[in-house]
């Protein structure tokens, strides 16, 4: 393991990356709800090149799909880099640890480390959860077979460790708003490599969090990853600014995603034709990774800020052109000896 | 207390369908304060399966009697005649109570009438909320007096997830979310420092996940009982 | 009329209790038409009489109480 001696925690390229200071790139790809490699294989040739790393998402909203470690081995195959999400809903620590355990000797290197949706949300809401462990107990259960090769309950972990680069999400507009910093600090304390946040489409509001992020300090220790996403749709853009909690979209990104479908406005569903349909989701598909390109650009301006985690799920195309956008295309080389 | 709902006749009569004599058995304890299984709800039950077993055409014998609790071995000594003479109890007990009368009456075959839902209280008249999952290792000091553990849907101890709105869970409007109300509590105290500390994982072997629990109190046993087990 | 009542909110619980008693019946396997709940005051004699003459008609068309008439059984729950 050349890679545990020359000063990284983990070796992973999204470590090395962020580590030389350049401005991180990674993305998102959501297993399918089946066993075909296929999906993941083509998923992957469309964000290969693009991001530093890409997060594959664990039963994702408590839906039965594909599993992270499953479709990482796959990723790892293909040459790109997988950042493994794990949520504490569906395992308990002895199959947290052992799956980890697994998941490093396959080659993966990046975690992140969740709570996870509740499984009323899901497609087998008559499932019992476990939430044995929290996501900040599990970054620290992880930061410690690393580091102290010790296994949760503090006995020795002897032989290889896995040492993953470990990251947390954040939700910088959840409730109790005034509360998130900290609960960010309380993640970055329990060892948090990296942060990854829900989607950010107010600048002004996440301006504001991250002054008080820097006002605690936690940008020295954690590196911190906003979450962007182009939006679909004018009903999208709606849809979640009323609906999801904890995601701000001012109303000048709905003005802007109206004004794209402005040439079909006030025309009724059956006026519109099978070509107008196609036309209008491509201008708004345009203004989408547009104002997605726009969003980055602003993050890129904020002092703290190492990096974004585009979300495009169901649209990974779309990352092509939002990286390339941004001007973070090519992605760097990163050498292999630390700095 | 212990709270508990009815179950629907349908099941019910399911339940007692091979009897010929059913007698339907109140508790006067906690099933009564919350209206599932007192003395009034066992007549009702009881009058209502006389009534539908007898519109089937399958008439059964049902009477009712009620004990003060049937959770303790002397109540049930009170009607064991009644027990005993009967094909089947309907319990309207908790979980403990139709347990009680299995292990009491080994020769009598009892089912459930209720189905004990949770630990918890009445918040208004006719509703009831969680409180407590019994977890064995209190962490009230901790939250100002609100239990995470039952109270938030993932029993976290380091909190809040971050899906709550205007202060319900993400699981549903009508669920408060118990890490804001810890949040709020703490923070009218001016003591919202508590929630810095990282809560390692909890010892989940007090709760039923150690498997079944025991408490014995060797200063409140009586010599006899001692030697015979 | 519903919600003035001498007994205050007395008939808004009735009408749930009512409510709750004709699920009661419909699970028990008799109908819950054989119950009905009105507001009435003191001094509406001749709606009074309307209803009674309605509803006497409606239990007459649902037939006799069937438990009164299941053969070769006594009788003893019809005068609960």
């Amino acid at each position: 393991m050349a890679e545990n001696s020359n000063g990284y925690l983990s070796g992973s390229t999204l470590e090395k990356v962020l580590n030389a200071g350049h401005f991180a790139v990674t993305g998102e790809l959501g297993p399918p709800q089946n066993a075909d490699a296929e999906v993941i294989r083509e998923k992957a040739r469309l964000l290969k090149g693009y991001c530093d790393a890409v997060n594959l998402t664990d039963n994702q909203t408590a839906i039965v799909r594909m599993s992270s470690i499953g479709a990482g081995a796959i990723l790892v195959q293909e040459g790109l880099e997988p950042v493994i999400q794990m949520t504490c809903r569906d395992r308990n620590r002895l199959a947290i640890q052992s799956d980890l355990l697994g998941a490093y000797a396959l080659g993966m290197r990046n975690l992140l480390c969740l709570t996870g949706d509740h499984q009323s949300f899901g497609n087998h809401p008559t499932a019992k959860n476990v939430f044995d462990m929290d996501s900040i107990q599990l970054v620290q259960t992880i930061s410690s077979m690393r580091d102290d090769h010790i296994f949760q309950n503090g006995e020795e972990l002897k032989g290889v460790e896995p040492r993953f680069f470990v990251g947390a999400a954040a939700a910088p507009f959840a409730d109790p708003i005034d509360f998130r910093p900290y609960r960010l600090g309380k993640k970055v304390n329990s060892g948090a490599n990296f942060i990854q946040t829900q989607l950010v489409y107010d600048i002004p509001a996440f301006k504001t969090y991250m002054e008080k992020v820097r006002e605690l300090g936690l940008h020295h220790k954690s590196y911190i990853l906003a979450g962007v996403g182009p939006l679909k749709s004018l009903g999208m853009a709606k849809y979640m600014k009323k609906n999801v909690p904890g995601i701000l979209v001012p109303d000048e990104i709905i003005a802007r995603m109206s004004k794209a479908s402005k040439p079909w406005a006030g025309k009724k569903k059956g006026e519109l034709t099978k070509e107008d349909k196609k036309a209008r989701t491509k201008a708004w598909k345009e203004e989408g990774i547009q104002i997605c390109i726009d969003l980055i650009k602003d993050i890129q301006q904020i002092e703290g800020v190492a990096g974004v985690h585009i979300m495009a799920i169901e649209w990974e195309e779309a990352v092509k052109p939002i990286v390339e956008g941004a001007g973070l295309y090519p992605r760097p080389e990163v050498a292999e000896i630390a700095a | 207390m212990i709270i508990a709902e009815q179950k629907p006749l349908s099941e019910i009569k399911e339940l007692v369908a091979s009897a010929e004599q059913v007698l339907v058995l109140g508790c006067g304890t906690c099933v009564t304060v919350c209206f599932a299984g007192g003395d009034r709800e066992a007549q009702i039950v009881a009058s209502s399966l006389r009534m539908s077993t007898k519109l089937d055409k399958q008439p059964k014998q049902v009477d009712h009697v009620t004990v003060q609790r049937q959770c303790e071995w002397e109540y049930l000594d009170q009607v064991s005649e009644q027990i005993e003479a009967v094909d089947i109890v309907l319990s309207l007990g908790c979980g403990i109570g139709v347990q009680a009368v299995a292990e009491h009456f080994p020769n009598t075959w009892v089912v459930p009438g209720l189905n004990t839902t949770f630990l918890g209280l009445p918040v208004e008249q006719g509703v009831w909320d969680e409180r407590c999952a019994a977890c064995g290792d209190c962490v009230l000091g901790l939250t100002g007096g609100i239990c995470p553990i039952a109270r938030c849907s993932k029993s976290l101890l380091n909190g809040p997830c971050g899906g709550s709105e205007d202060g319900h869970c993400e699981i549903s409007p009508d669920t408060p979310c118990a890490w804001q109300l810890i949040y709020d509590r703490l923070s009218s105290k001016g003591r919202l420092e508590v929630l810095m500390d990282l809560q390692p994982p909890k010892n989940w072997s007090t709760s039923r996940d150690g498997g079944p629990r025991k408490i014995v109190r060797e200063d409140l046993r009586l010599v006899d009982q001692k030697e015979e087990n | 009329m519903e919600g003035d009542c001498h007994y205050l909110e007395g008939n808004l619980n009735a009408r749930r209790r009512v409510e709750y008693i004709g699920q009661l019946l419909d699970q028990i396997g008799l109908d819950r038409q054989r119950l009905k709940m009105i507001n009435i005051s003191a001094a509406m004699g001749n709606e009074f009489a309307q209803h009674a003459v309605e509803f006497t008609n409606q239990i007459t068309e649902l037939g006799p109480n069937p438990l009164t008439h299941v053969q070769g059984e006594d009788s003893k729950e019809k005068t609960r």
